[in-house]
């Protein structure tokens, strides 16, 4: 019973952690400007496939390069670093394509949810074109992991390595980011640009700049996550991130808009709720999943951790 | 004198939207009368069949996740063009008109759609089963033959007499390497099946796999139901293992089953693995990795069979594509463009494409094809009256992937005939 209850924390644990890194990819965005970044679904893929070239992989058959790959391959830490910062990049370029002219003309921040959408899908065209629609597992599968044994076994229950590594790995950066927030001088910036940007502007912060920054961690965020699903389950098509896309918007609107721990809560919960469903009811898994984010917001409009706003007249 | 006061100029409101409504329903029902005018003068199957080139419509995944099998599709029609030029100068050439059917089931309607309306004389696709109940009706409807290259779940060719099929459905295919791994290990009493429950051509193939296991009295001892998009398959293998399996048997997509047989090994199974058509590409190989080696499973097609017209698809694969063997997948395109391509020969031979209109063509174009035998990569086959494909060779293969894990190849381990499905 103790191992079948372990089990299931940990399978919950290991995929509630992604939508968090999803979704606080999406939080940091819609903090800054208020707008949903519907492009970072296509980021999180896009980090999968770079993390994949960055460890030496060779792109397959179908894709517009067939056999080509990068000259060595680069230990996985490092290939995921990058990738992740390869992906912040591509999320900056996503932000001077389709919100900053928006932004320039004062258009609504509704169109930029289509704007975004429709960037990230031209993203994952070019990806698929480049690519090919085949999976690609990563060179060296679980093993390039410092030589770690496949399974672990953990008071009985069985868990993959590389899921415990996700975990643990995806806990670490979303430390990180809210300690940067809360603490250091960028980080307050940011949180002042996102409370009111005219504000923070006359304080003599540079606002256009921390929404560039917002984009860029964002986006690296998608990309860190993209490359640890990738290792842990392999790429099976460019489509991919898309469904983690969808699946963190749900997370952050469960934990509330804007928040940062709400995303890290609501990813968890959602990553629990999903184990929660037994495997000969899986049917039942998104709609269990979604039934709990129905509820809530209706027991709490505002998500779990979200700060009710107040209509002024 | 006195004169009379003029009639009331007035109109009731009720009046008004009297007329109102008369005067909508009038125009709807002529521009109802406009469209059907027009729809009647635009139906390409009214006309003549026009001179030129013969156009054939495949509608195939360039996009989705079904793209896997798409791309190898592609390369097998692709090859079968090439294959067509190079056959002698046919009276009218058959030009390809390649349309995108996605991975879903909107997709291929509006893809079958556009390339009727642009006056194909047959289809090839779509991709996947799930996606052929959907589209096919829209042909049957309209009266184009369809042939579908890798539809394999029962009930394609009952959709109607316009449609049939090139795979071989899996109740024939299936049960040759439950049977396999049952010769390699007559021991086995537990087994465990895994499907995804929301695509058509898992349920179809994983129920005939149940049925084939429980004649073999071996009932499953679990049933894990997975789903489409699935990667992470942590909570139903280690289900499954607790019931420790001493084979698997799985019913998923391409990528989805190279995961599971990933996670499988990883997670502890070091039994044998018995997997469906929808593994049946090469694509597998870069998911699975060293963890592929030792699956079985049963083919419509190998590599290995050695006739003119195998040999030759070979030659043309491997000077476009390399050196490597075809994928079954590969091998169906062809052949599916193969018997309308012969079909439409014998047919502009007998005088069946003269003076016809496009939907008599077509009708004809299908009763020919149906009354054919043909020499194929696949063997010899044939179709049954009602479309379904008369294919007697399969094959039971085994992954065997090279040391550095990367790449692999299905190797023949026994042939099969089943006389009751000769051509």
């Amino acid at each position: 019973m103790i191992e079948a209850l372990l089990q299931l924390l940990l399978n919950g644990a290991a995929s509630g952690g992604v939508y968090a890194l999803v979704a606080l990819g999406y939080t940091l965005v819609f903090s800054v400007l208020g707008v949903i970044n519907f492009a970072q679904g296509a980021l999180f893929s896009i980090g999968g496939y770079l993390t994949y070239l960055l460890m030496g992989g060779r792109i397959g058959v179908n894709g517009a390069l067939p056999g080509w790959g990068l000259p060595g391959g680069l230990p996985f830490a490092l290939a995921l670093l990058l990738a992740a910062a390869g992906s912040g990049l591509i999320s900056l370029l996503v932000e001077r394509v389709a919100f900053a002219p928006l932004r320039r003309r004062g258009a609504e921040p509704l169109l930029a949810l289509i704007t975004s959408l429709g960037a990230g899908v031209v993203l994952v065209n070019l990806l698929q074109l480049l690519m090919g629609a085949e999976g690609y597992a990563f060179p060296h599968g679980a093993d390039a992991l410092a030589g770690l044994p496949d399974v672990l076994v953990i008071g009985g229950a069985r868990i993959r390595t590389i899921q415990v590594l996700l975990l643990l790995i995806s806990a670490a950066a979303v430390l990180a980011l809210s300690l940067w927030l809360e603490r250091s001088k960028g980080g307050r910036a940011l949180r002042a640009v996102a409370e009111d940007a005219t504000t923070a502007q006359l304080l003599g912060i540079n606002s256009a700049a921390m929404v560039r920054l917002a984009f860029f961690l964002s986006g690296a965020l998608a990309g860190l996550g993209g490359g640890l699903i990738g290792v842990s389950v392999s790429l099976p098509g460019p489509y991919f991130g898309i469904g983690y896309g969808l699946k963190g918007l749900a997370v952050l609107v469960l934990g509330g808009l804007g928040s940062v721990p709400g995303a890290i809560a609501g990813g968890l919960l959602m990553g629990l709720a999903e184990a929660l469903v037994p495997s000969d009811a899986s049917g039942w898994r998104d709609a269990l999943a979604f039934a709990i984010l129905f509820v809530v917001l209706l027991l709490r409009p505002s998500g779990l951790l979200g700060r009710r706003t107040v209509e002024k007249v | 004198m006195t004169t009379a006061p003029p009639p009331s100029t007035v109109i009731s409101p009720s009046d008004l939207r009297r007329r109102g409504a008369l005067r909508l329903a009038a125009l709807l029902a002529a521009g109802i009368g406009a469209l059907a005018w027009l729809g009647r003068n635009t139906d390409p199957a009214a006309k003549p069949l026009a001179a030129g080139p013969i156009s054939l419509g495949a509608a195939i995944a360039f996009t989705g996740n079904a793209n896997l099998y798409g791309q190898d599709q592609r390369m097998g029609l692709a090859v079968a063009e090439r294959w067509a030029q190079q056959s002698g100068t046919p009276a009218r050439p058959v030009r390809l008109q390649l349309e995108d059917g996605a991975s879903d089931e909107p997709s291929a309607i509006a893809a079958f759609n556009l390339l009727i309306r642009q006056g194909v004389i047959a289809l090839i696709g779509p991709t996947l089963s799930q996606q052929a109940f959907a589209a096919d009706p829209i042909a049957q409807r309209q009266g184009v033959p369809v042939v579908a290259p890798s539809n394999t779940a029962k009930g394609i060719p009952e959709i109607g007499h316009f449609i049939s099929r090139v795979s071989a459905q899996s109740s024939v295919i299936a049960p040759l390497s439950l049977d396999e791994a049952l010769r390699r290990d007559p021991a086995i009493k537990r087994v465990a099946v895994f499907y995804a429950q929301d695509d058509a051509y898992s349920t179809a193939e994983t129920a005939i796999f149940q049925k084939a296991l429980a004649a073999r009295g071996l009932p499953p001892v679990t049933v894990q139901r997975t789903q489409l998009a699935d990667n992470d398959f942590q909570t139903p293998i280690t289900s499954a293992l607790q019931l420790k399996p001493q084979l698997v048997v799985l019913s998923v997509q391409a990528v989805a089953g190279g995961n599971l047989i990933r996670q499988l090994r990883e997670l502890g199974y070091r039994g044998q693995i018995v997997v469906g058509n929808g593994l049946n590409t090469p694509n597998i190989y870069p998911i699975c990795q060293r963890w592929c080696d030792g699956i079985l499973i049963a083919q419509a097609y190998s590599p290995e069979l050695n006739t003119p017209i195998n040999r030759r698809f070979q030659q043309l694969f491997r000077q476009a594509h390399g050196d490597r063997p075809p994928p079954q997948i590969t091998a169906q395109a062809f052949t599916a463009y193969q018997v309308l391509f012969e079909a439409i020969q014998r047919l502009q031979r007998k005088g069946g494409l003269s003076g016809v209109t496009l939907g008599q063509a077509r009708a004809n174009l299908m009763a020919e094809l149906l009354s054919g035998t043909y020499d194929t990569p696949l063997g010899p086959i044939g179709f049954s009256p009602a479309g379904e494909v008369l294919q007697d060779r399969f094959y039971v293969a085994e992954v065997r992937m090279d040391p550095g894990g990367r790449d692999g190849r299905f190797a023949l381990v026994r042939e099969r005939r089943l006389q009751e499905s000769q051509p």
